[in-house]
């Protein structure tokens, strides 16, 4: 089935029309983006049930560019008397005082458009609206008591599970774009206490769509019990650079952190970004191949355009280890004078829009994962990332991972360290990778912050891959 | 809010908290020294908690779950959304507990240093302030964002509550970059309610100045047991572990083993014994009852459980709302003796982490000081790997201080026995 346009959406529809001709009679350019996003979050835990909204957002902004100028505003309610108004917000904007008078200002000129006209919707299989609240608790409780139910040692159990549905709205002088779009992500955790410390685990579900798409935690909950099992006898990593054979998840993470913020292009516009002095040099191993895209994948950070009214693109950022552009949103590639890739994303309409990533992967190679672990003389297996933090200027990489097992000999002998702190050099890293396996995993549990705000949701993944990472 | 009172009151809904708050906040993005994008947001959201109590297998409990009403929604909408929250509440089984009693008053008025003042009045002074330490020609500012953010927030709950209260921040975070001999930057952040331009200006400069020693930083330390030394912000994350710790929610679900009365510094201290006071930050709780400053942890004993009023209920302690700014008593050793070799003076991370479950610290070194061997060498790279629970009794507090937002107290903290994975 098709996600339902927002009806609050529809119904101001003729307003905003208005609106858009009203700004675009007054300044050099003007857009307006208007958003309706609702959801509702599920959890059971041992001691505690909820049901919340997810993330909500309903309002509007504009973009306004005025004798080379860009402002913005947001606001919450609109109504036919309500447009001058706006319009005067916006040139109030203009005109205010609010710049030191040594400090300069930029320079823009209005982008070029193409006359577009776009409706676009994603599907799904189970309404979560139908289903019922209920339902959706009864259903994550079997979860949560599958899971307490299979060792004494297990502390807590929790089953969660988010849904999010949202339209857009997009207007201009030359576009008229609409899109719905519905995902979920969900998860099982476990909890186990050892002496003062607590130790967790996390198998988490996401995709575009409905309620369908939490069968597959049923199958994750016998696995993160017995990795939180396994966490009780874990030890504390011994620091130093090993041979790893990274899962799909941590693929994804080193993908996202590594290189994906660093090919950010408001970061190129700043001076930010190591990237633009390697374009046509190898970054990597000839091995990698590296997406990003709202329309590389259909994962939670699938969209048809993005906030600024740029059709999805799949671009290709490192074609067999060699880096060949970055992503942008619409006013970096004004700066820079290159074209957007629709990665311009708001973390709702009351903010800026920025260079996010989507979906963003590295493309699978030809290997067997029995193959890699095999060729490990001693190295670490790494499992269930949890955070990470760019370094575009100086490709850093810090990710923090739950679980390293140690492989000896070509196996997997039944030790673990954690928690480990995975670091290095951006290039050194991606350029020591001497395996890929043959299948590509995205995972869309997880948002994106730039800097440490603004957060996005975001996909990520790869393939396994066996490389040389320095660990602590 | 009539309206909203009006439906609940059509659903039959007899528990409820209101929350209504108005933001109106005005950004400036700086790239280098020029305005890049000036934005204003001017926002309503008012959420709707409901409260529904109801029995399950003989247990009396109460549910509850909450909906958003926006501005401009019709009469039937706000119906329907708070009617899909009552009908959800039915299903959320936790064990009943009570409302806290809220109390009623006139709004607050703000009482920081930006009340009754434009927004652009305080955007451009705190420009003004921020740009003031970017002086030299080597290090500079590579970008900032500025956000003058003024809120009007009430909060109306059937247990008597009708408080409101106005108040303005300005807040924002800038990078430094030193092109040279290696092109580095570093990030910050900063937040105050007041106008406090010389303590802005200053943290700027000392930033610039990191910065700087992060471009001669060549090397990461060697992979070791290190004593470390961590400041500023670091300090607040690191005590975040006792803060996290004592809440009612961790107590009760059983992630914390921390009781009223223990020590939980872990008995006899060879160094500095721990004292943490909570600070209110705003004047009333998510429920409208006031919210006042508390001792948390007293001579490393804990005296305060902390949190909202179902766990509350369920340990037997008074609720308090949720805070998040501590205050610490400083200690009595100076930086100078603090750093006494050999020692590594950690002052910037990619994202110093603490995880409250495990008591592990750590992240990726973007600069530190090694002290060894006479000399104090820049270093940069590798990563902390340490736990709280091997090191809390040998901690050192500075006696210099550290304001931040969310952090009073001791500028830095000396700790042993901390694993770096470096070179």
């Amino acid at each position: 089935m098709k996600v339902q346009e927002s009806a609050f959406i529809a119904e101001k529809r003729p307003l905003l029309l208005k609106l858009r001709d009203a700004l675009c009679a007054e300044f050099d350019y003007a857009s307006v983006l208007a958003e309706d996003m609702t959801g509702k979050h599920y959890r059971v835990s041992r001691h505690s049930v909820s049901v919340g909204e997810g993330d909500t957002a309903r309002g509007f902004v504009v973009k306004a560019l005025d004798k080379g100028r860009y402002t913005e505003y947001s606001f919450t309610e609109l109504t036919e008397a309500s447009i001058p108004a706006v319009t005067a917000a916006v040139k109030d904007l203009l005109a205010a005082d609010v710049r030191p008078a040594d400090l300069g200002a930029n320079a823009y000129v209005p982008p070029a458009e193409e006359p577009t006209v776009f409706t676009g919707t994603t599907e799904y299989e189970i309404d979560p609206e139908a289903m019922g609240d209920g339902a959706i608790l009864d259903k994550l409780t079997a979860l949560r008591d599958k899971g307490l139910a299979m060792d004494e040692a297990i502390l807590d159990f929790i089953a969660q599970v988010t849904w999010q549905r949202y339209t857009k709205l997009f207007l201009s002088r030359e576009k008229d774009m609409t899109q719905s779009v519905m995902y979920l992500d969900g998860a099982v955790a476990a909890a186990a206490a050892k002496g003062q410390e607590v130790k967790q685990a996390y198998v988490p579900c996401s995709g575009l769509g409905g309620l369908e798409l939490m069968d597959s935690l049923e199958q994750s909950v016998d696995p993160c019990v017995k990795t939180v099992l396994d966490l009780l006898d874990s030890e504390p990593m011994i620091p130093g650079e090993y041979e790893c054979i990274c899962d799909p998840e941590t693929t994804g993470m080193i993908v996202h952190e590594a290189f994906g913020h660093g090919v950010e292009m408001d970061m190129f516009v700043k001076d930010r970004a190591l990237a633009p002095r390697y374009v046509g040099k190898y970054v990597a191993s000839p091995l990698v191949t590296m997406h990003d895209g709202a329309s590389s994948a259909l994962q939670t950070a699938t969209y048809f355009f993005d906030d600024e009214g740029t059709l999805a693109h799949d671009t290709v950022v490192i074609d067999k280890g060699v880096l060949v552009t970055g992503i942008s949103d619409l006013q970096s590639a004004l700066a820079l004078g290159t074209e957007p890739t629709g990665n311009g994303r708001r973390e709702s309409f009351a903010r800026k829009a920025y260079t996010r990533m989507t979906n963003t992967w590295f493309e699978p190679g030809h290997d067997k994962l029995e193959d890699m672990i095999a060729s490990v003389k001693y190295g670490m297996y790494l499992e269930d990332p949890s955070s990470g933090m760019e370094d575009p200027k100086n490709w850093g990489i810090q990710c923090m991972v739950n679980i390293a097992r140690e492989i000896k000999d070509g196996k997997l002998t039944g030790r673990i360290f954690s928690p480990v702190v995975l670091t290095g050099y951006v290039p050194d890293l991606l350029k020591s990778i001497t395996a890929m396996s043959d299948g590509t995993e995205l995972s869309g549990s997880g948002f994106c912050g730039k800097g440490h705000k603004e957060w996005v949701k975001v996909s990520d993944g790869g393939p396994y891959i066996k490389a040389t990472i320095r660990l602590g | 809010m009539e309206r909203i009172l009006s439906a609940l009151k059509e659903l039959g809904v007899e528990q409820y908290v209101i929350t209504e708050k108005h933001t109106d906040s005005l950004e400036c993005f700086y790239v280098k020294k020029n305005l890049d994008l000036t934005r204003r947001a001017d926002t309503t959201v008012t959420t709707v908690q409901v409260f529904r109590p109801f029995e399950k297998d003989g247990v009396k409990m109460l549910g509850d779950s909450e909906a958003t009403v926006r501005p401009g929604m019709p009469e039937g909408e706000i119906k329907k959304v708070i009617e899909k929250a009552w009908f959800a509440a039915q299903f959320v089984a936790n064990p009943w507990y009570p409302l806290p009693a809220g109390v009623k008053g006139p709004a607050k008025p703000d009482e920081g240093g930006f009340a009754g003042k434009p927004l652009s009045e305080g955007m451009k002074t705190m420009a003004a302030a921020l740009f003031a330490a970017d002086t030299a020609k080597d290090v500079f500012l590579n970008s900032a964002e500025i956000f003058m953010r003024r809120t009007d927030t009430r909060i109306l709950t059937s247990a008597g509550a009708d408080v409101g209260w106005e108040r303005t921040d300005v807040w924002g975070e800038y990078v430094c970059q030193c092109p040279a001999p290696v092109d580095v930057e570093t990030y910050h952040q900063f937040n105050y309610r007041t106008p406090e331009t010389a303590a802005l200006t200053a943290d700027a400069a000392h930033a610039l100045e990191m910065t700087k020693a992060r471009a001669r930083a060549a090397a990461a330390p060697k992979t070791g047991t290190y004593t470390l030394v961590l400041d500023r912000e670091q300090m607040r994350e690191l005590l975040s572990y006792y803060v996290d710790r004592s809440s009612s929610s961790m107590i009760y679900q059983k992630y914390s083993p921390f009781q009223l009365g223990d020590n939980v510094q872990g008995g006899a201290a060879a160094g500095d014994i721990l004292t943490i006071g909570l600070k209110a930050t705003e004047p009333y709780t998510g429920y409208g009852a006031p919210m006042a400053d508390r001792p948390l942890v007293d001579n490393g004993v804990l005296k305060t459980i902390h949190g909202g009023p179902r766990f509350a209920h369920y340990l037997g302690v008074e609720p308090t709302g949720n805070y998040r700014a501590v205050a610490v008593p400083t200690g009595d050793t100076p930086m100078e003796a603090l750093t006494k070799e050999p020692c590594l003076y950690a002052v910037a991370f990619s994202d110093f982490q603490m995880d409250p479950l495990s008591g592990h610290f750590g992240g990726e070194l973007r600069l530190g000081f090694l002290y060894e061997n006479g000399t104090v060498t820049p270093v940069t790279g590798g990563s902390v790997n340490g736990s709280i629970l091997d090191c809390q009794d040998r901690m050192t507090f500075s006696a210099e201080r550290y304001r931040s937002a969310d952090y009073d107290g001791p500028l830095a903290v000396r700790i042993e026995g901390v694993a770096v994975a470096g070179a």
